[in-house]
Protein backbone atom coordinates (compact mmCIF):
# COMPACT_ATOMS: atom_id res chain seq x y z
CA UNK A 1 0.00 0.00 0.00
CA UNK A 2 3.04 2.27 -0.79
CA UNK A 3 2.88 5.31 -0.75
CA UNK A 4 -0.59 5.54 1.40
CA UNK A 5 0.99 3.40 4.17
CA UNK A 6 4.40 2.50 5.02
CA UNK A 7 6.07 -1.02 4.54
CA UNK A 8 5.47 -1.43 8.50
CA UNK A 9 5.12 0.24 11.61
CA UNK A 10 2.15 2.33 10.98
CA UNK A 11 -0.93 2.30 13.50
CA UNK A 12 -4.26 3.36 11.54
CA UNK A 13 -8.21 3.41 12.98
CA UNK A 14 -10.21 1.57 11.43
CA UNK A 15 -14.02 1.73 11.61
CA UNK A 16 -16.06 -1.80 11.92
CA UNK A 17 -19.47 -0.13 11.02
CA UNK A 18 -19.51 1.30 7.83
CA UNK A 19 -19.30 -1.90 5.91
CA UNK A 20 -22.45 -3.24 7.91
CA UNK A 21 -24.60 -0.22 6.90
CA UNK A 22 -23.11 0.06 3.00
CA UNK A 23 -20.98 3.10 3.52
CA UNK A 24 -18.13 1.64 1.96
CA UNK A 25 -17.48 2.92 -2.23
CA UNK A 26 -14.50 3.47 -4.32
CA UNK A 27 -11.56 5.24 -2.77
CA UNK A 28 -11.84 3.96 0.44
CA UNK A 29 -9.13 1.88 1.92
CA UNK A 30 -10.50 -1.17 3.78
CA UNK A 31 -9.61 -4.27 5.78
CA UNK A 32 -10.33 -7.35 3.20
CA UNK A 33 -10.43 -11.16 4.62
CA UNK A 34 -8.09 -12.62 2.24
CA UNK A 35 -9.76 -14.56 -0.34
CA UNK A 36 -6.81 -16.97 -0.72
CA UNK A 37 -6.51 -17.47 2.94
CA UNK A 38 -9.52 -16.44 5.47
CA UNK A 39 -6.81 -15.92 8.11
CA UNK A 40 -5.64 -13.17 6.61
CA UNK A 41 -6.76 -9.83 6.60
CA UNK A 42 -5.19 -7.31 3.64
CA UNK A 43 -5.44 -3.59 3.80
CA UNK A 44 -6.49 -2.51 -0.09
CA UNK A 45 -8.52 0.82 -1.82
CA UNK A 46 -11.24 -0.17 -3.10
CA UNK A 47 -11.40 1.12 -6.77
CA UNK A 48 -15.13 0.24 -8.01
CA UNK A 49 -18.31 -1.02 -6.46
CA UNK A 50 -20.79 -3.56 -8.21
CA UNK A 51 -21.32 -2.52 -11.69
CA UNK A 52 -18.56 -0.75 -12.29
CA UNK A 53 -15.93 -0.96 -14.96
CA UNK A 54 -12.70 -1.58 -14.15
CA UNK A 55 -9.55 -1.46 -16.59
CA UNK A 56 -6.15 -3.07 -15.24
CA UNK A 57 -2.96 -3.94 -16.63
CA UNK A 58 -2.15 -7.38 -17.06
CA UNK A 59 1.57 -6.88 -18.41
CA UNK A 60 2.64 -3.39 -19.46
CA UNK A 61 1.41 -3.72 -23.11
CA UNK A 62 -1.79 -5.43 -22.50
CA UNK A 63 -4.85 -4.27 -20.79
CA UNK A 64 -8.41 -5.95 -19.61
CA UNK A 65 -11.29 -4.59 -19.07
CA UNK A 66 -13.82 -6.32 -16.34
CA UNK A 67 -17.32 -5.52 -14.91
CA UNK A 68 -17.56 -6.18 -11.47
CA UNK A 69 -20.14 -8.37 -10.40
CA UNK A 70 -23.37 -7.68 -8.16
CA UNK A 71 -22.11 -8.04 -4.57
CA UNK A 72 -18.40 -7.72 -5.46
CA UNK A 73 -15.86 -4.60 -4.89
CA UNK A 74 -12.66 -4.42 -6.93
CA UNK A 75 -9.90 -4.01 -4.36
CA UNK A 76 -6.07 -2.74 -5.36
CA UNK A 77 -3.34 -2.11 -3.32
CA UNK A 78 -1.79 2.03 -4.08
CA UNK A 79 1.72 0.41 -4.58
CA UNK A 80 0.68 -1.01 -8.13
CA UNK A 81 3.97 -3.35 -8.97
CA UNK A 82 4.02 -4.89 -5.52
CA UNK A 83 0.43 -5.99 -4.59
CA UNK A 84 -1.44 -9.16 -4.87
CA UNK A 85 -5.14 -8.14 -5.12
CA UNK A 86 -7.75 -8.19 -7.50
CA UNK A 87 -5.94 -8.32 -10.94
CA UNK A 88 -4.54 -11.32 -9.10
CA UNK A 89 -7.45 -13.30 -7.57
CA UNK A 90 -10.23 -11.42 -8.89
CA UNK A 91 -13.32 -9.35 -7.50
CA UNK A 92 -14.12 -10.37 -3.83
CA UNK A 93 -17.42 -10.05 -2.09
CA UNK A 94 -18.28 -7.45 -0.54
CA UNK A 95 -19.38 -9.74 2.69
CA UNK A 96 -15.36 -10.07 3.24
CA UNK A 97 -14.84 -6.71 3.77
CA UNK A 98 -14.08 -6.31 7.80
CA UNK A 99 -13.78 -2.62 8.38
CA UNK A 100 -13.07 0.94 6.62
CA UNK A 101 -9.37 2.49 6.98
CA UNK A 102 -10.04 6.52 8.16
CA UNK A 103 -7.32 7.50 10.49
CA UNK A 104 -3.61 7.43 10.54
CA UNK A 105 -2.21 7.78 14.51
CA UNK A 106 1.68 6.83 14.14
CA UNK A 107 4.20 7.87 12.93
CA UNK A 108 3.43 11.64 13.84
CA UNK A 109 4.31 13.10 10.44
CA UNK A 110 1.89 10.59 8.59
CA UNK A 111 -1.30 12.08 11.32
CA UNK A 112 -4.59 12.80 9.46
CA UNK A 113 -6.68 11.27 7.31
CA UNK A 114 -5.32 9.26 4.43
CA UNK A 115 -5.40 10.44 1.01
CA UNK A 116 -8.37 9.78 -1.53
CA UNK B 1 -38.69 8.47 43.21
CA UNK B 2 -38.34 5.17 44.16
CA UNK B 3 -40.62 3.80 40.57
CA UNK B 4 -37.76 5.70 39.08
CA UNK B 5 -34.94 4.39 40.24
CA UNK B 6 -36.89 0.65 39.55
CA UNK B 7 -37.53 1.43 36.16
CA UNK B 8 -33.65 2.71 35.89
CA UNK B 9 -32.56 -0.50 37.70
CA UNK B 10 -34.37 -2.62 35.15
CA UNK B 11 -32.92 -0.06 32.43
CA UNK B 12 -29.34 -1.21 33.47
CA UNK B 13 -30.38 -5.00 33.67
CA UNK B 14 -31.51 -5.21 30.02
CA UNK B 15 -28.96 -3.02 28.70
CA UNK B 16 -26.26 -5.40 30.82
CA UNK B 17 -28.15 -8.82 29.52
CA UNK B 18 -28.35 -7.72 26.03
CA UNK B 19 -24.65 -6.75 25.59
CA UNK B 20 -23.68 -9.69 27.44
CA UNK B 21 -25.95 -11.86 24.73
CA UNK B 22 -25.09 -9.74 21.85
CA UNK B 23 -21.32 -10.74 22.70
CA UNK B 24 -21.78 -14.17 23.54
CA UNK B 25 -23.67 -14.57 20.17
CA UNK B 26 -21.12 -13.03 18.21
CA UNK B 27 -17.92 -14.47 19.48
CA UNK B 28 -18.97 -17.86 20.37
CA UNK B 29 -22.87 -19.39 19.61
CA UNK B 30 -26.59 -18.74 18.44
CA UNK B 31 -29.11 -19.82 17.72
CA UNK B 32 -31.09 -19.24 14.75
CA UNK B 33 -33.99 -19.92 12.40
CA UNK B 34 -33.96 -21.81 8.92
CA UNK B 35 -35.74 -21.04 6.25
CA UNK B 36 -36.43 -22.50 3.04
CA UNK B 37 -36.78 -26.41 2.30
CA UNK B 38 -33.18 -26.38 0.55
CA UNK B 39 -31.42 -28.28 3.09
CA UNK B 40 -34.70 -30.92 3.33
CA UNK B 41 -34.54 -33.43 4.78
CA UNK B 42 -31.89 -32.49 7.55
CA UNK B 43 -34.02 -28.76 8.32
CA UNK B 44 -37.78 -27.97 7.58
CA UNK B 45 -38.04 -32.03 6.38
CA UNK B 46 -41.70 -31.18 5.38
CA UNK B 47 -42.63 -27.98 3.72
CA UNK B 48 -46.05 -27.91 5.30
CA UNK B 49 -44.18 -27.42 9.20
CA UNK B 50 -45.72 -24.53 11.11
CA UNK B 51 -42.64 -23.75 12.20
CA UNK B 52 -39.06 -23.24 10.92
CA UNK B 53 -36.44 -25.46 12.64
CA UNK B 54 -33.73 -23.69 14.48
CA UNK B 55 -30.55 -24.65 15.02
CA UNK B 56 -26.98 -23.55 17.02
CA UNK B 57 -24.76 -22.00 14.91
CA UNK B 58 -20.78 -21.97 16.82
CA UNK B 59 -18.56 -19.32 16.23
CA UNK B 60 -15.01 -20.66 16.93
CA UNK B 61 -14.55 -22.44 14.08
CA UNK B 62 -13.64 -19.24 12.83
CA UNK B 63 -10.34 -19.02 14.90
CA UNK B 64 -8.75 -20.98 12.52
CA UNK B 65 -10.91 -21.35 9.64
CA UNK B 66 -10.73 -25.35 9.62
CA UNK B 67 -13.36 -27.48 8.12
CA UNK B 68 -14.22 -30.54 7.40
CA UNK B 69 -16.01 -32.56 4.50
CA UNK B 70 -20.09 -32.28 5.70
CA UNK B 71 -19.89 -29.95 7.53
CA UNK B 72 -23.36 -27.47 7.16
CA UNK B 73 -22.18 -23.85 7.83
CA UNK B 74 -23.82 -20.49 7.85
CA UNK B 75 -22.44 -17.64 5.29
CA UNK B 76 -22.78 -14.48 3.38
CA UNK B 77 -24.29 -14.39 0.04
CA UNK B 78 -21.79 -13.81 -2.73
CA UNK B 79 -24.33 -11.97 -4.25
CA UNK B 80 -25.44 -10.16 -1.67
CA UNK B 81 -23.69 -9.54 1.88
CA UNK B 82 -26.64 -8.38 3.86
CA UNK B 83 -28.26 -12.18 3.05
CA UNK B 84 -27.40 -15.51 5.39
CA UNK B 85 -27.42 -18.94 3.95
CA UNK B 86 -27.07 -21.93 5.12
CA UNK B 87 -25.33 -24.68 3.08
CA UNK B 88 -23.23 -28.09 3.90
CA UNK B 89 -19.24 -27.80 2.84
CA UNK B 90 -19.11 -30.46 0.10
CA UNK B 91 -15.40 -29.69 -1.12
CA UNK B 92 -12.36 -28.08 0.44
CA UNK B 93 -9.44 -25.85 -0.91
CA UNK B 94 -7.52 -28.20 -3.56
CA UNK B 95 -10.25 -30.80 -3.90
CA UNK B 96 -11.49 -31.74 -7.26
CA UNK B 97 -15.70 -31.88 -6.98
CA UNK B 98 -17.89 -33.34 -9.93
CA UNK B 99 -20.20 -31.39 -11.64
CA UNK B 100 -23.39 -30.85 -13.67
CA UNK B 101 -22.75 -27.81 -16.45
CA UNK B 102 -25.40 -27.23 -19.12
CA UNK B 103 -25.95 -31.10 -18.76
CA UNK B 104 -22.30 -31.21 -19.38
CA UNK B 105 -20.19 -33.29 -17.08
CA UNK B 106 -17.60 -31.28 -15.07
CA UNK B 107 -14.82 -31.08 -12.74
CA UNK B 108 -13.77 -28.56 -11.40
CA UNK B 109 -10.86 -27.91 -8.82
CA UNK B 110 -11.88 -25.89 -5.65
CA UNK B 111 -8.99 -22.83 -5.29
CA UNK B 112 -7.34 -21.93 -2.30
CA UNK B 113 -9.34 -20.15 0.11
CA UNK B 114 -12.68 -21.39 -0.68
CA UNK B 115 -15.13 -24.02 -0.61
CA UNK B 116 -17.85 -25.87 -2.38
CA UNK B 117 -21.14 -25.42 -0.53
CA UNK B 118 -24.58 -27.98 -1.66
CA UNK B 119 -27.57 -27.77 -0.13
CA UNK B 120 -28.71 -31.49 0.82
CA UNK B 121 -31.96 -31.06 -1.32
CA UNK B 122 -30.63 -30.60 -4.44
CA UNK B 123 -33.81 -29.78 -7.20
CA UNK B 124 -34.70 -26.57 -4.46
CA UNK B 125 -30.79 -25.23 -3.80
CA UNK B 126 -29.36 -22.26 -5.19
CA UNK B 127 -25.63 -22.96 -3.72
CA UNK B 128 -22.31 -23.60 -5.43
CA UNK B 129 -23.72 -24.97 -8.41
CA UNK B 130 -25.28 -21.53 -9.39
CA UNK B 131 -22.63 -19.15 -8.00
CA UNK B 132 -19.70 -21.42 -8.10
CA UNK B 133 -17.15 -21.41 -4.63
CA UNK B 134 -16.96 -19.37 -2.26
CA UNK B 135 -14.52 -17.65 0.23
CA UNK B 136 -14.31 -19.43 2.96
CA UNK B 137 -13.95 -15.69 4.75
CA UNK B 138 -17.36 -15.31 4.10
CA UNK B 139 -18.55 -18.30 6.30
CA UNK B 140 -19.76 -16.78 9.87
CA UNK B 141 -20.16 -19.67 12.01
CA UNK B 142 -20.70 -23.92 11.83
CA UNK B 143 -24.18 -25.67 12.36
CA UNK B 144 -23.99 -28.26 15.20
CA UNK B 145 -26.79 -29.15 16.60
CA UNK B 146 -30.98 -28.42 15.80
CA UNK B 147 -32.49 -27.36 18.97
CA UNK B 148 -36.28 -26.93 17.84
CA UNK B 149 -38.84 -28.32 17.36
CA UNK B 150 -38.53 -30.64 20.52
CA UNK B 151 -38.52 -34.25 18.64
CA UNK B 152 -36.31 -32.99 16.22
CA UNK B 153 -33.42 -31.97 18.59
CA UNK B 154 -29.91 -33.87 18.02
CA UNK B 155 -26.40 -33.44 16.52
CA UNK B 156 -26.52 -32.37 12.52
CA UNK B 157 -24.20 -35.22 10.96
CA UNK B 158 -20.99 -34.89 8.83
CA UNK B 159 -22.79 -36.73 5.36
CA UNK B 160 -21.44 -36.17 1.87
CA UNK B 161 -21.32 -37.64 -1.45
CA UNK B 162 -18.01 -38.65 -1.61
CA UNK B 163 -18.40 -40.16 -4.93
CA UNK B 164 -18.34 -36.66 -6.51
CA UNK B 165 -15.55 -35.54 -4.58
CA UNK B 166 -11.78 -36.11 -5.16
CA UNK B 167 -9.35 -34.88 -1.93
CA UNK B 168 -6.19 -35.79 -3.85
CA UNK B 169 -3.66 -33.30 -3.49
Amino acid sequence: MLPTLNLTGDLVLAEHVSHRIGKVGAGDVVLVRSPVDPRRILTKRVVGMEGDTVSFYVDPMYSQTTVVPKGHVWIQGDNTYASSDSRHFGPVPYGLIQGKVFFRVWPPDGFGTLEQ
Amino acid sequence: MGTQSLLWNSVKKFLTCGLIGLTISDRYASIVPVRGASMSPTFNPRARNFTDDYVLVEKFCLKKYEFSHGDVVVFCSPSNHKEKHIKRIIALPGDWIGTTHNSHDDVLKVPKGHCWVEGDNSASSIDSRSFGPIPLGLVKGRVTHVVWPPRRIGLVERVFPQERVSSLK
